[in-house]
């Protein structure tokens, strides 16, 4: 049953997402759905980084480069060079898919894995940060802001719903991808590089190759994320794009969820995202919003770490398991 | 005709020899065992055939062609496959899906892939362990699904590092049947054993590792009375059970 060829679940996906793309029609408080685009925004940053985590267990913590890299280029390509966003955030993604394909070579070629994996990759993001930071071109560390307008040409709207459009489509494009791959012999050896590598290659799984594959399209799909964050926030800086902060939405989402599973990254995020903008509602006395929320993820993260490795989406289907013991159990006697 | 040629094979590990010009052959469909005491560098030669280690020196040959140094993963698409002393399932995927990974180095699609690995959980009696988990298998599931994964890409050489380790006798009169009716495809086998009366049964033909040098290769026969082989491994001369 696992192995079958149904593509109902992906028709299924396109029709939630025609349902959810509805929403814009019915919220017309501005407020609502800038919280809805940043639930998505996040979501999609967790898709892109659930394929290489989730399903490789490569432990890239370098995704907020990409993401960073994403937002810059394409926003300094149209500030400096007049190149409409709508292309720039190709280039954008082109230099990520470059930089990830180069980073994974030289990590393959020197044999870092696992933890030194993750080590090298964070060090590089670092790098990157602070390149960025003293870079004057690119406005170093005062940040670059960008103004509303009406140039739908240009990836700038006037109202919000457009964005939230853009940003579901992003959203099922990752979804869609990390579905084929998944289905594919190509979701099987990303399986068996992330159980056991070199049980992997013994079975005739060029690892490296597809560590370098996984690794160039999540960090193509995340960039153009960087350039929906410029074009929406209108406020890029080494401290938001470049920063941490979206590398532990990607990690709060992927692994409250179930990382390595289609859906988990879209069901944990979705549930922080709007558990985030609640805590904004709270009455906290002299406790900041941002404190208080990075306490809980901190708390959370942990939790799910220990208590809960698959995630909500394992939760759901042990739940399932019981029952349906409990049931069978039931109606037998 | 040889299918598996290792010529002058040696690896040093810093000032250690782990093996020491190794030079043997293995022919088509012919069942050669490795025996030796522990650390006398058979694994080692494993992971010299099968390209987790390079040789410091010598080569290695299939089928005519050199193969020293491809990798891991080229070396099983040439049909030399291996299994590992301490069982490596994929955990957290399925029975059937550890398999599939084996059967795409010749399925064309997913599905076909599901089909071979099928058939070859079917003989190696894990059918119905089919959708389970492979981390919740026994050890002799284990064991029979190292074999499976080997078997699924399609080897012409396949590689056995203990697979009797861990096993009862009963288990092992089962892994010994399997591993006969492997070797009736016509599939050439090279295993290290310690169970000395399955590998002796088996082996048409045994090689003898002491601190990583050849002290004697031969028919079992001839092996179980050779005085060094004696002296380094065996302790006492080795009697055929009668049948």
């Amino acid at each position: 049953m696992r192995e079958s060829r149904s593509l109902r679940p992906f028709y299924c996906l396109i029709c939630a997402a025609l349902a959810v793309a509805t929403v814009p029609l019915f919220v017309s408080s501005d407020y609502f759905l800038t919280v809805f685009i940043s639930v998505l925004y996040g979501v999609y940053l967790c898709i892109c980084w659930n394929l290489v985590f989730g399903y490789t267990g490569l432990f890239s913590l370098c995704h907020q480069a990409f993401l960073g890299i994403g937002a810059y280029t394409s926003t300094v390509l149209y500030l400096n060079h007049k190149l409409s966003p709508w292309l720039g955030m190709f280039v954008g993604a082109f230099l990520s898919t470059a930089l990830a394909v180069g980073l994974t070579f030289v990590c393959y070629r020197y044999r870092v894995k696992g933890l030194f994996f993750g080590i090298v990759t964070l060090a590089f993001a670092f790098v990157i940060q602070n390149l960025v930071m003293s870079w004057d071109y690119v406005h170093a560390a005062v940040g670059i802001s960008l103004v509303q307008m009406d140039a739908p040409w240009d990836y700038y709207f006037m109202e919000r719903s457009p964005y939230y459009w853009i940003i579901l489509f992003l959203v099922v494009i990752a979804l869609a991808v990390t579905f084929f791959i998944e289905r594919s012999y190509i979701g099987y050896y990303l399986k068996a590089i992330r159980e056991d590598e070199d049980a992997a290659e013994a079975l005739g799984v060029p690892s490296s190759r597809y560590k370098i594959l996984v690794m160039a399209v999540s960090a193509f799909l995340i960039s153009l994320g960087g350039t929906f964050y410029a074009q929406f926030y209108m406020y890029i800086h080494p401290e938001n794009v470049l920063s941490f902060g979206p590398m532990v939405t990607m990690q709060v989402g992927t692994m409250a969820g179930g990382a390595g599973t289609l859906l988990g990254p879209v069901i944990g995020w979705t549930f922080f995202g709007f558990f985030d903008e609640a805590l904004s509602w709270l009455p906290i006395g002299s406790l900041s919003t941002a404190t208080i929320t990075r306490i809980t993820y901190g708390v959370i993260l942990m939790t799910i770490v220990i208590f809960l490795p698959t995630g909500m989406v394992g939760l759901a289907k042990r739940l399932s398991v019981i029952l349906r013991i409990r049931s069978r159990r039931y109606s037998g006697e | 005709m040889i299918l598996l040629e290792l010529d002058g094979v040696t690896k040093k590990f810093g000032g250690l020899t782990a093996v020491n010009k190794l030079t043997t052959t293995v022919q088509k469909g012919e069942i050669l065992g490795i025996i030796g005491p522990n650390g006398a560098g058979k694994t080692t030669v494993f992971n010299l055939i099968s390209g987790f280690l390079k040789p410091s020196e010598g080569s290695i040959r299939f089928k005519g062609e050199d193969i020293t140094r491809l990798e891991p993963n080229q070396i099983c698409r040439f049909g030399v496959s291996r299994t590992f002393q301490i069982a490596k399932p994929f955990g957290n995927i399925t029975t059937l899906e550890n398999v599939m990974i084996g059967a795409f180095n010749r399925a064309k699609d997913v599905g076909e892939g599901a089909r071979i690995a099928d058939r070859v959980l079917e003989r190696t009696l894990l059918s119905s362990k089919r959708n389970a988990l492979a981390k919740n298998l026994s050890v002799p599931e284990r064991k029979r699904l190292e074999l499976a994964k080997a078997l699924a890409t399609a080897p012409e050489i396949l590689m056995l590092d203990e697979p009797m380790g861990g096993l009862t006798p009963t288990e092992i009169d089962k892994m010994t049947e399997l591993l006969l009716d492997v070797h009736k495809e016509g599939i050439a086998i090279l295993i290290i054993e310690h169970v000395l009366q399955a590998v002796m049964n088996l082996s048409h033909r045994i090689v003898v590792l002491n601190y990583g040098v050849k002290i004697a290769e031969g028919e079992p026969t001839e092996i179980g009375k050779n005085s060094g082989v004696i002296e380094a491994y065996l302790g006492e001369e080795y009697v055929f059970p009668s049948r």
